[in-house]
């Protein structure tokens, strides 16, 4: 399942967002400053939610790429809107891969934004962490609804 | 012949997305109209020409399922040819909309190149452009 996971990470984030996640062999990332969570709900048999955890310095860079907007900086809209669109396509193409039949409804994704310092910040048990240019952290998980 | 196009998805990066795409590609694009569910996009085929419609799947209000059957089911709407733009790939998902009689899939995550085929599949008239009209893109 985590297989899966991972291979439609590395899909939706190379083909739309010209990132290059990594698996870090040392060291996990370091969680701090401002983040956006973003997670997509799915109905069906059983319930559960796809979603990614980004800082808020990825989530500008997602935006930037995915938009080619350039120097020019996204605007907190388009980041949430990209990050949201991100967790939506890691969730298509995890479904797709899992070979989950059609009883398995996506629903429109959320998000928020989160103090990734905060104490009560918490990263999901189930989940995938990568890192992005070297210094950037994501995660992918899969929740409890 | 320009063609106008509806661009129906919830998220308005992706419709800007696709906008750009279409702007870049050398589409022969018109008119560029863009609804957030099905039933703003019903809405602005009440009003507006549309030539192609590019649709996702999954949206509130109105979804992609719902929206097609409205208009394949409408006498003056049923010829315009339907492409689905969705995290889709599962089979069993996609199979009602090849019975409605939807034109072309395109699954998100895609290469610019994946939409500018199937536009020319399906309209034959997507020229390739010239490199200074790329320049400044960054795909």
């Amino acid at each position: 399942m985590l297989e899966n996971l991972k291979a439609a990470t590395f899909e939706v984030f190379e083909g739309m967002f010209f990132l290059f996640p990594e698996l870090p062999l040392l060291e996990p990332p370091r969680w701090k400053g401002p983040g956006v969570r973003a997670w997509v709900p799915v109905n069906g048999p059983r319930q559960f939610c796809i979603g990614l955890t980004v800082p808020e310095s990825l989530a500008r860079k997602m935006a930037a790429n995915f938009l080619g907007l350039g120097n020019q900086e996204p605007t907190p809209e388009q980041i949430q809107d990209v990050v949201r669109e991100g967790a939506n396509m890691v969730a298509g193409s995890f479904l797709a891969r899992e070979g989950a039949s059609a009883a398995f409804h996506l629903q429109p994704p959320r998000s928020q934004t989160l103090d990734l310092g905060a104490p009560h910040f918490r990263l999901n048990l189930n989940h995938l962490l990568f890192l992005v240019e070297e210094e950037e952290g994501l995660e992918v998980f899969l929740g409890k609804m | 012949m320009p063609y106008n196009v509806l661009i129906v998805d919830d998220s308005a990066t992706m419709r800007a997305l696709i906008r750009k795409i279409l702007q870049i590609s050398g589409f022969n694009l018109g008119q560029c109209f863009e609804g957030a569910n099905g039933r703003e996009a019903l809405e602005i085929l009440e009003q507006h020409w549309v030539d192609l419609v590019l649709s996702d799947i999954h949206m509130p209000e109105m979804d992609g399922t719902a929206f097609v059957t409205a208009l394949k089911a409408h006498h003056l709407w049923r010829g315009i040819p339907v492409v689905m733009v969705s995290t889709e790939a599962r089979e069993e998902v996609l199979a009602p909309f090849r019975r409605l009689g939807v034109e072309g899939f395109i699954r998100k995550p895609f290469r610019p190149e994946t939409i500018r085929r199937q536009l020319s599949t399906l309209l034959g008239e997507v020229r390739t452009p010239d490199a200074g009209e790329l320049e400044g893109c960054d795909f």
